[in-house]
């Protein structure tokens, strides 16, 4: 893995690292996020998400493939930058991005600012929410829901300034690696990568 | 694009908003810091709790697959379900379905309690009563039948983990019309085929060792989309290790997206290009011959046999190129014997399904995979010797389904019985009256196989019909009297025992006291019985099998089961013939049978359908401007049972008719065109669906999936999301395994 651009210092680098082709579409991380963390019952609402992306290959023949996608806690967030209250913030220690609710005065600047389409308004909490990379459950030394359902174990979490975490070395055997708009200068920290076992 | 047609705005698309965003959020908002000041010392604060709660073991019933479950519930309420880490059937993760069992469970339209129907059948008007009242009403009505008619008047249907108290009370009473479902509704004619060929079936969770497999050969069988988990976890872990992917399938499905080639074949040609397969491996001495010699009974037949279906040959009935044929034929020898055939799991299909699985089989043996890694592994039974309970004597009544020897279908188990004969039974009132049925979590008018009208027409023949069930299907609304079921995390049941590649056991508690006036099958079915004076067959309730089982393990096997909930018996070997030794087969010749001898009678009389080798047998082909229907999984519903599910029909609650560009164009419809599917056999029409077109379905078929099209307004979330392929399938019959052939119907697509 070459060019990560680390312009934060953290204690954690925490990262999500999916490896893409074993991703099977069946959305078993979008019900086990709503539920853990009682998000509306409304197809607007969500924190995660699998695309399925149709295509053609290069003879023209159809093809299908599946992009899971979240908050990306990006260390340049745009969502952050916008933010007029102060409630969409960055730890300094983890780089976790989070919106604390009584700080959110529903404003969704953010939600305009972020390329991702990660956040949604949550009228019953009267705040903008969004992945929290699961802290409550990481910081039980859970992993986050989604990787913990995920049914391909397409999802990974991890440190990524831990040389011997399962994020760290996937980035380290990949093939190849992407991040989703990386012109942008989000400097995402969600990874799509190849690898060959 | 139906899964995902939401509002939200499709970030893919949007590249380039993120300036417009900006500027809209420094410029247009003011800017309140001062109140926000005072709250940033808590700031996030509240991220860092997370009560798991109280965990209780369990096994899921969001499907037939069992995946362990771990349950945590706070205060009382489930919060969430997550892969139990032990069981070998999930490893840990769950599905969208599975994660959403919470869901179903806290449904506030679910039978709440016991029902006497007061209105007309389907009018969906019914009295609360008591359970005894429920009990009685079921003795009163049934007993005159069973008197007069005799016990074979009431037919039962099961399915869910209960069905052994429904399978109990049936024998008891006396009939021998016990059906499962399973059987003649899917894998009938698959695990027929297996049977004949192996001397044992591929079994509901089946023997293909993807993960190890160097080449998988899936015809038809959607691992990715179907989502039983263990099989969808090595699908993807067998290609992630760089297995080669042969996928077969009219349509691409979710299982295509890493094939190494997809094969567009023209349905119902998938025994021809097995055929084909065949021929090539045999021609070019491709076949292992050290398992050939060893263990198959017929190869000098099928040398003879195979030498009709050239590659050529095979090539003008699937459309696929004679080319290509041959290269996959040969790179899936070359990786023998680590390679694996997989036939479609559920085998209703174009009539000639047992054959074509047959076909499926014998490429299978001739790579000599069994019991072999990334091949066909084999299962062993968890070595306990549990209590035997006894068991009521069973009718030697003749069945009313054609199953049974010296009947027209001799081949078929009368233990899971034809649910399409007996639908048809009923309908005909032969060979003699059903007079009632008794429904264990099916719903016929949902997984029908007579048409839909045809059915309806049957159960007006029925003076009684009793419904087990947690929720109002289709089919309940119909129901006399409904007794509701506890769900799966409402309640104890019996141990799960598995023979599996490591068998192991599960085990059921409930995470929570029933939320309404329900109960448990066991106690359902005792209670009917008791009406019957049939209550001594009931002694053994799901917490004294669980009792019981617990006191025949050690110490520290009951510690673990009953703290992970899985306890796993690793000392077994899945591949007998990697490591040489002698390998059984249970068949009439005790080899693998490529030439099936059990069939010569039939063949003499009953032609083709029954040969001892497979020969290519026509499906019935759609005329000019019909369209086949197609139907199959989608991977956020289980079959018919969860369009209710709020967070499910989220992913998906519509069923768009799936078209190819050719067809499309040529019936002038453009992509989201509203069209309906009309049956050019019964003239029934669906309601309006959009048209997806999609290179991804063959030329002349059209696809939706399976579940949809409710008609239950109990169901308050998904009555009429979609439509119901029951109303546009075929009502075939396999001639062998005499399991249903749904995918000759055909239809008419017109603009709405």
């Amino acid at each position: 893995m070459k060019n990560i651009n680390k312009k934060m210092k953290k204690d954690q680098n925490l990262a999500m690292v999916i490896v893409g082709d074993r991703c099977i579409g069946c959305d078993a991380c979008y019900v086990a996020c709503k539920t853990d963390w009682d998000v509306p019952a409304l197809k607007e609402a969500f924190r995660t998400k699998v695309w399925e992306v149709e295509g053609k290959d290069q003879y023209g023949n159809p093809t299908i493939g599946f992009l899971p996608t979240l908050c990306n806690h990006c260390d340049n967030a745009p969502c952050v930058a916008v933010c007029p209250t102060g409630a969409s913030f960055k730890r300094d220690e983890d780089g976790i991005v989070l919106v604390e609710p009584d700080m959110c005065i529903g404003c969704k600047a953010c939600m305009v600012a972020c390329p991702y389409d990660a956040r949604y308004y949550n009228e019953h909490e009267q705040t903008v929410d969004k992945c929290t990379f699961c802290l409550p459950r990481i910081s039980q030394g859970l992993d986050p829901a989604c990787v913990t359902t995920c049914v391909g174990e397409s999802r990974n979490f991890g440190d990524l300034n831990d040389p011997e975490s399962n994020v760290s070395k996937l980035l380290k055997d990949a093939t190849s690696v992407a991040r989703l708009k990386e012109d942008e200068g989000t400097l995402p920290n969600v990874y799509y990568v190849t690898v060959n076992y | 694009m139906s899964r995902h047609n939401i509002n939200r705005r499709g970030f893919l698309k949007l590249a380039g908003a993120t300036g417009i965003a900006a500027t809209a959020g420094v410029t247009g908002i003011p800017s309140p810091l001062s109140a926000s000041a005072k709250k940033e010392s808590a700031k996030g604060a509240r991220f860092l709790k997370y009560d798991r709660g109280v965990h209780s073991p369990s096994f899921c019933e969001m499907c037939f697959w069992n995946c362990g479950v771990d349950v945590y519930t706070r205060d009382g309420i489930i919060h969430k379900l997550e892969g139990n880490k032990l069981n070998p059937n999930n490893r840990g993760h769950i599905c969208a379905k599975g994660n959403a069992g919470i869901q179903s469970t806290y449904d506030p339209d679910r039978i709440q309690s016991p029902l006497i129907r007061t209105g007309k059948r389907g009018e969906g008007k019914f009295k609360k009563v008591s359970w005894d009242e429920a009990y009685q009403y079921v003795f009163d009505k049934l007993n005159p039948l069973v008197k007069k008619y005799g016990p074979e008047t009431l037919a039962t249907f099961m399915h869910g983990t209960g069905e052994r108290y429904v399978h109990m009370f049936s024998v008891a009473l006396g009939t021998p019309n016990i059906t499962v479902p399973a059987y003649s509704q899917c894998m009938g004619s698959r695990e027929m085929a297996w049977a004949l060929t192996y001397g044992t079936g591929i079994s509901g969770h089946e023997t293909f060792d993807l993960a190890n497999s160097k080449h998988m050969m899936i015809f038809g069988r959607n691992f990715a989309g179907a989502v039983q988990v263990r099989e969808a976890e090595d699908f993807a872990e067998g290609l992630a290790r760089g297995s080669k992917l042969t996928y077969i399938d009219p349509r691409q499905s979710e299982s295509a997206v890493n094939a190494t080639d997809w094969l567009q074949l023209n349905p119902g040609s998938d025994m021809a290009l097995a055929l084909g397969f065949i021929h090539v491996i045999i021609r070019d001495n491709l076949a292992n011959m050290d398992f050939v010699r060893k263990y198959c009974y017929g190869y000098n037949e099928l040398v003879e046999h195979i030498k009709q279906y050239t590659p050529e040959w095979a090539s003008k009935k699937t459309g696929i190129d004679a080319k290509t044929i041959e290269r996959i034929a040969w790179d899936f020898a070359k990786d023998a014997p680590n390679v694996v055939a997989v036939p479609p799991r559920r085998m209703t299909r174009y009539g000639n399904d047992t054959q074509t699985v047959r076909t499926i089989a014998i490429l299978n043996a001739l790579m000599g995979n069994w019991g072999v890694p990334g091949g066909i592994f084999i299962r062993t039974a968890v070595p306990l010797d549990l209590p035997k309970h006894e068991h009521p004597p069973a009718t030697k009544a003749r069945r009313a389904d054609g199953v049974g020897e010296g009947e027209k279908y001799p081949f078929a188990p009368p233990s899971l019985g034809r649910t399409n004969g007996i639908y048809e039974a009923t309908l005909k009132q032969k060979p003699y009256p059903i007079k009632a049925w008794l429904l264990y979590g099916t719903n016929p008018i949902s997984h029908s196989s007579v048409g839909v009208n045809n059915l309806y027409d049957a159960m007006n023949n029925l003076d009684l019909i009793i419904a087990i069930d947690t929720q109002f299907s289709d089919t309940v609304m119909y129901a006399d009297v409904v007794f509701p079921e506890s769900t799966y995390l409402e309640r104890d049941d019996a141990p799960y025992i598995q023979k599996d590649k490591v068998p192991f056991i599960a085990l059921r508690r409930a995470a929570i006291k029933p939320i309404y006036d329900t109960k448990g099958c066991y106690d359902i079915c005792k209670g009917i019985a008791e009406k019957f004076g049939l209550q001594k067959w009931f002694e053994h309730s799901p917490e004294h099998m669980i009792e019981q089982l617990l006191s025949s393990l050690s110490d520290e096997q009951k510690e673990t089961l009953e703290k992970d909930g899985t306890l796993l018996f690793e000392d077994v070997d899945p591949y007998p013939g990697a490591s040489g030794g002698p390998l059984k087969f249970a068949t009439t010749t005790g080899k693998v049978q490529l030439y099936v001898k059990d069939l010569e009678e039939y063949y003499q009389k009953e032609g083709d359908n029954f040969a001892p080798m497979p020969t290519y047998i026509e499906a019935p082909q759609p005329k000019k401007d019909e369209f086949r229907m197609l139907f199959g999984r989608t991977p956020h519903h289980s079959h018919a049972r969860t369009q209710n599910n709020w967070i499910l029909l989220e992913l998906q609650d519509d069923t768009p008719v799936w078209m190819s560009p050719k067809d499309a164009k040529y019936l002038g419809f453009k992509d989201g065109d509203m069209v309906r599917l009309i049956n050019t056999k019964t003239g029934f029409k669906s309601h309006p669906e959009p048209i997806k077109v999609t290179e991804r379905i063959k030329d002349g078929s059209v696809f939706i999936h399976h579940g949809f099209g409710h008609q239950t307004k109990a169901w308050t979330r998904g009555y009429n999301k979609g439509t119901s392929e029951n109303n546009f399938i075929s009502d075939g019959v396999d001639p062998v395994s005499g399991a249903a052939a749904f995918h000759n119907g055909f239809v008419k697509v017109v603009r709405a």
